[in-house]
């Protein structure tokens, strides 16, 4: 335990200092920030100047309208930011230790490479999370500036945003044990952005009845299980919904739209989930314990 | 008297493919012994070190460090480390670097709060506030050499410990070699310099491809009358292919 405590401490250390994560904190922050304001100031602005909102609109549907646009925004800002978060730890937490020979050092004390690795997963965890929370910390404060009421919408896709990224960041961190961090960084996408995106959506197609073929769908079954699937909240569908109702929409227009939002993950795919980390937290102490430096 | 670490027919090669880069080596270490392994570049030892410590696995053969499995963490407690050509999380500083280690072995609050500072005066880098990535080669091997005694062991493994330091250091070390000695601590060491080793050394190894060529006490190894260096040439050229053949851009004389 003591291994452990002193892996993830000095790991967070090391993570707090590094001027990329940095980086991303600020530049995340400050577009935030700026989008809310901008968005806040601008169409403040142009309402009274040039007439894009009419002057008989109802001020607290064109603060909703407001509010959607920037959760839009704010819901691809985070998944980005968690995106390049996740893989700036994923390819320095444990990858810097075994290319510079400190790894030698560390192995060589009492410390067990179970604690080793369950240190380093503990801090990068720690450290995504951190960032995030931040992050949509801060959007939700910016969302005062709109009245409020997609909290929870933000607060779910944060929470979707992070459970995905953390899945990413564990298969970097697996793979930049055994293999350069860049290599580890292109095929942990490949696999689990790309591939994965598309064994979902044809998967997808298959559920909607596009594609009619038992085997296909059979081998496209077999294939979704095979590959972690990113878990979805129902933040879009609650902006979609948001949307509709400022919009006037006949309900008949709006349920067809609603119909094509990918619905909510269920207790299945979260404990799919949950399975996917606890299997590639096995494979990085796998790949840990087999390591020699 | 049991030995710290003894190693028994010890096997090792990186590839199936590739020649062993430890082939059958075999010897035992007593408390307050110093043991010197010797070789050309490529003999093993390095490889030798690395399995003693648990960084490596060996194909065949036996290691026994206190008497237990060196891949058990708790057998490497009283094991002090200090890699050739040492390297640390970048990011932190030497006394970070200290206590992170200290951590690991376990060392309470106030063991840290007393043994740290000390060890960095000893490091001479008590003053030092920068991260470790700016470190330089020489301060890097020194806080190679703090972290491996940090823990007070019983058995103090340095790997070409004075490679990077300056002559200063190397007389700390070689001070640091005789206490260590005298109160009882095994030590070995892994050394290119002949003269250091033969200061301090009770006992030399000399290998080279994996193989052990000669091993026994310093008075067995290097007969009166010559030196350690005179019998190390001899027996690796006796053992391996020469190239002394210098480029002839250096041997041809200069046009007028």
């Amino acid at each position: 335990m003591n291994g452990t405590l002193a892996v993830a401490r000095y790991t967070l250390v090391e993570l707090s200092r590094r001027r990329i994560l940095l980086v991303f904190l600020i530049l995340g922050a400050i577009g935030i920030a700026v989008l809310g304001g901008g968005l806040k100031f601008l169409y403040s602005f142009l309402s009274t100047t040039s007439g894009v909102a009419p002057s008989n609109a109802d001020p607290a549907a064109f603060n909703r309208f407001l509010e959607l646009l920037f959760v839009n925004y704010v819901f691809s800002a985070l998944g980005t930011f968690g995106l390049l978060i996740a893989y700036a730890i994923g390819m320095t937490a444990i990858y810097h230790d075994l290319d510079s020979g400190a790894a030698v050092s560390i192995f060589s004390k009492p410390v067990s490479r179970l604690a080793f690795a369950a240190g380093k997963v503990a801090a990068a965890v720690a450290a995504l999370v951190v960032i995030m929370a931040v992050l949509a910390l801060e959007a939700r404060f910016v969302m005062f500036l709109f009245g409020g009421g997609l909290e929870n919408a933000l607060t779910l896709e944060a929470l979707a945003v992070v459970a995905n990224t953390l899945v990413l960041m564990l298969i970097v961190l697996a793979l930049s044990t055994w293999m350069n961090n860049i290599v580890a960084a292109v095929v942990a996408f490949v696999y689990y952005n790309v591939l994965s995106g598309v064994v979902v959506f044809v998967h997808n197609l298959v559920d909607n009845g596009v594609i009619g073929n038992s085997v296909v769908k059979t081998i496209l079954d077999i294939l979704y299980w095979l590959f972690p699937h990113q878990l979805v909240s129902s933040a879009a569908g609650d902006l979609a919904r948001a949307q509709i109702a400022l919009s006037g929409s006949t309900p008949q227009d709006g349920s067809q739209a609603l119909a094509s939002i990918p619905p909510a993950s269920g207790v299945g795919d979260i404990l799919w989930w949950a399975f996917v980390v606890c299997f590639f937290s096995g494979m990085l102490y796998y790949a840990v314990r087999r390591r020699q430096v | 008297m049991a030995p710290v670490v003894s190693v028994d027919g010890l096997r090792k090669r990186y590839r199936g493919s590739h020649p062993w880069a430890v082939d059958g080596v075999t010897f035992a270490l007593e408390p307050g012994q110093a043991f010197g392994l010797l070789g050309p570049n490529g003999a093993g030892k390095s490889t030798v070190v690395k399995i003693i410590c648990g960084l490596l696995r060996p194909d065949e053969g036996s290691v026994q460090l206190f008497g237990s499995d060196p891949g058990r963490p708790a057998s490497r407690k009283d094991l002090g480390f200090a890699p050739e050509d040492p390297d640390f999380p970048k990011f932190l500083r030497a006394s970070e670097v200290l206590d992170y280690f200290a951590s690991l072995l376990g060392l309470d609050e106030a063991e840290r709060k007393r043994r740290i500072p000390e060890t960095l005066e000893f490091a001479g880098l008590d003053k030092e506030r920068r991260h470790v990535r700016q470190f330089s080669k020489g301060m890097k091997q020194r806080l190679g050499i703090a972290q491996a005694i940090l823990g007070r062991p019983k058995l103090l493994i340095l790997d070409e410990p004075t490679a990077d330091l300056d002559p200063l250091g190397r007389r700390d070390v070689r001070a640091l070699i005789d206490q260590l000695k005298s109160s009882g601590v095994a030590v070995l060491l892994n050394s290119h310099l002949l003269s250091e080793v033969e200061l301090v050394c009770d006992t030399v190894a000399i290998l080279a491809k994996g193989r052990v060529l000669k091993e026994g006490t310093m008075a067995e190894v290097v007969p009166e009358g010559r030196n350690l260096e005179d019998v190390f040439v001899e027996l690796v050229q006796a053992n391996a292919p020469q190239h002394d053949q210098l480029p002839s851009f250096i041997t041809d004389k200069p046009k007028p």
